[in-house]
């Protein structure tokens, strides 16, 4: 009879935590995209002219693609990755604040606020992803990756990564208004230490001495080795990448639960 | 069932500490009314709040067995950015409640006809807590918790709220904190008094009110 009901309360929890979880990714859909069915595409659009943007840029300023036989295949296996990690670190700091109000409901806590926008970005970035490398090899620019399951588990961990600095992003500035400013000066550097552009193998040892701490560089490494058939990247730590994504993830949803009582809310 | 166990909660601003409740223990007893009373800042929001579960006690248990509203209040939770519909919708799915019939009934109920298209920003607070007042009705709850939100809106609306809140009564209970003796004599049968020097509990309207008169 106990355990029935412990399994019953249990059900209505799932049921509820699965209620909440779709009512605020929906809500989240609608503050980002508006209510217009064009919003859902401009989501989409934006990252992708501006990734387009880049890959033109990059292809006039360099002339050899630094590995392959595509410029374009080469900056985007490093830049949807890279945004895709700074747009959850961003986006998530300011998830709390921007829902303070639908707190008020006691069903609704901080974490499902975060979580259910850290699913909308990752889901986002999954068709834009889908469709930029649809779109190179349609265009002839990229051959279908050689090996898919490294580029999605690249893509998972990469997701955690975000996360896990979107969570701690959220409860520094749940502490330091001013933290919005710093966070983006923090992470700018990205851009140029994560092998968006160069093949981080080529550097000499001192350098990437200093570059294999950033686990950006590892997601997007990982990315290329799933999709090139010849890449072999000696830098490449898996381990060291999914330790400290989940380390963040961890250090965040600590920091949540410990300042959760007074005046977290 | 709704009990409190050695509850406590502590706020702090600006470096002071307010302890609000400081080892509250109280079983809400089934099947009555209750009102809250008590002068402002003597922690009622605070309590409502807590029962509700949008927010945790710093220390001590809240046992509750059944469904419980949000807290009732002026401001409401409301998205400012969304419209009062999209704010129904949320609300409904995040309750579990049929969406299109919850707007329905508090399209019906709220009478603010157009302005439901609206972002809730461009609301007057009296068209605020029409909607906050109307979207709770349109839920059924076991207990139904006010904070003072009776008495908004035109006299019409008063008093069609009262009755709408009467036909609840049957199946759901009442929590509410309220500055009006005539709601708390109307819908409420005993009640917490709250002060600064203690929390009591009165079986009777009556002496509640007496004992809240005599504090001032």
């Amino acid at each position: 009879m106990r355990s029935a009901t412990i399994s019953d309360s249990w059900r209505a929890l799932a049921a509820l935590q699965m209620r909440v979880a779709a009512s605020l990714i929906l809500r989240e859909t609608r503050a980002t995209f508006g209510t217009s069915h064009l919003g859902y595409l401009w989501a989409i659009i934006t990252p992708v002219a501006s990734i387009v943007l880049l890959t033109v840029i990059f292809t006039y300023a360099a002339r050899h693609p630094p590995f392959g036989t595509s410029l374009a295949l080469f900056f985007a296996t490093g830049i949807i990755m890279l945004q895709l990690v700074l747009r959850l670190a961003e986006s998530l700091m300011t998830a709390v604040e921007a829902n303070r109000a639908l707190l008020a409901y006691p069903p609704i806590k901080r974490t499902d606020v975060l979580f259910a926008r850290a699913i909308l970005i990752v889901l986002t970035y999954l068709v834009i992803a889908g469709v930029i490398y649809g779109g190179l090899i349609a265009l002839g620019m990229a051959t279908p990756p050689a090996h898919l399951e490294d580029v999605l588990f690249a893509f998972v961990a990469a997701s955690l990564l975000g996360t896990g600095m979107g969570l701690i992003n959220a409860m520094l500035l749940n502490r330091w208004d001013s933290w919005r400013r710093i966070a983006p000066i923090l992470t700018k550097p990205l851009f140029f230490i994560s092998g968006v552009f160069f093949v981080p193998d080529y550097l000499p040892p001192q350098i990437i001495e200093w570059l294999q701490w950033n686990p950006v560089l590892h997601a997007i490494e990982w990315t290329r080795e799933g999709y090139y058939p010849g890449y072999e990247s000696q830098v490449l730590d898996k381990t060291f990448l999914l330790l400290t994504s989940l380390i963040l993830v961890f250090i965040g949803l600590a920091a949540e639960r410990l300042t959760r009582r007074n005046g977290g809310l | 069932m709704i009990e409190l166990h050695a509850v406590s909660k502590a706020y702090f601003a600006k470096g002071i500490r307010k302890q609000v409740f400081d080892g509250l223990t109280f079983t809400f007893p089934a099947n009555r009314n209750v009102a809250l009373l008590g002068p402002n800042g003597a922690g009622k929001s605070t309590l409502l709040r807590l029962i509700s579960g949008a927010e945790s006690p710093d220390t001590g248990r809240i046992v509750r067995r059944a469904s419980l509203s949000w807290p009732l209040g002026f401001s409401g939770g409301f998205n400012g950015s969304m419209t009062g519909i999209e704010n129904i919708r949320f609300v409904a799915r995040t309750y579990g409640a049929d969406s299109d019939e919850v707007v329905d009934h508090v399209a019906e109920f709220s009478e603010l006809g157009t302005s439901l298209r609206l972002p809730v920003k461009t609301y007057s607070t009296g068209m605020r807590s029409r909607l906050a007042f109307s979207m709770s009705l349109a839920i059924n709850f076991d207990y139904y918790l006010i904070d003072e939100i009776l008495g908004v809106g035109d006299a019409s609306f008063r008093k069609k709220s009262n009755v709408a809140l009467r036909e609840k009564l049957p199946h759901s209970r009442l929590i509410m904190a309220s500055h009006s003796m005539s709601h708390v004599r109307e819908l409420c049968d005993c009640g917490l008094l709250l002060s600064p020097d203690g929390i009591w509990f009165f079986d009777n309207v009556e002496d509640l009110i007496n004992a809240y008169a005599r504090l001032h």
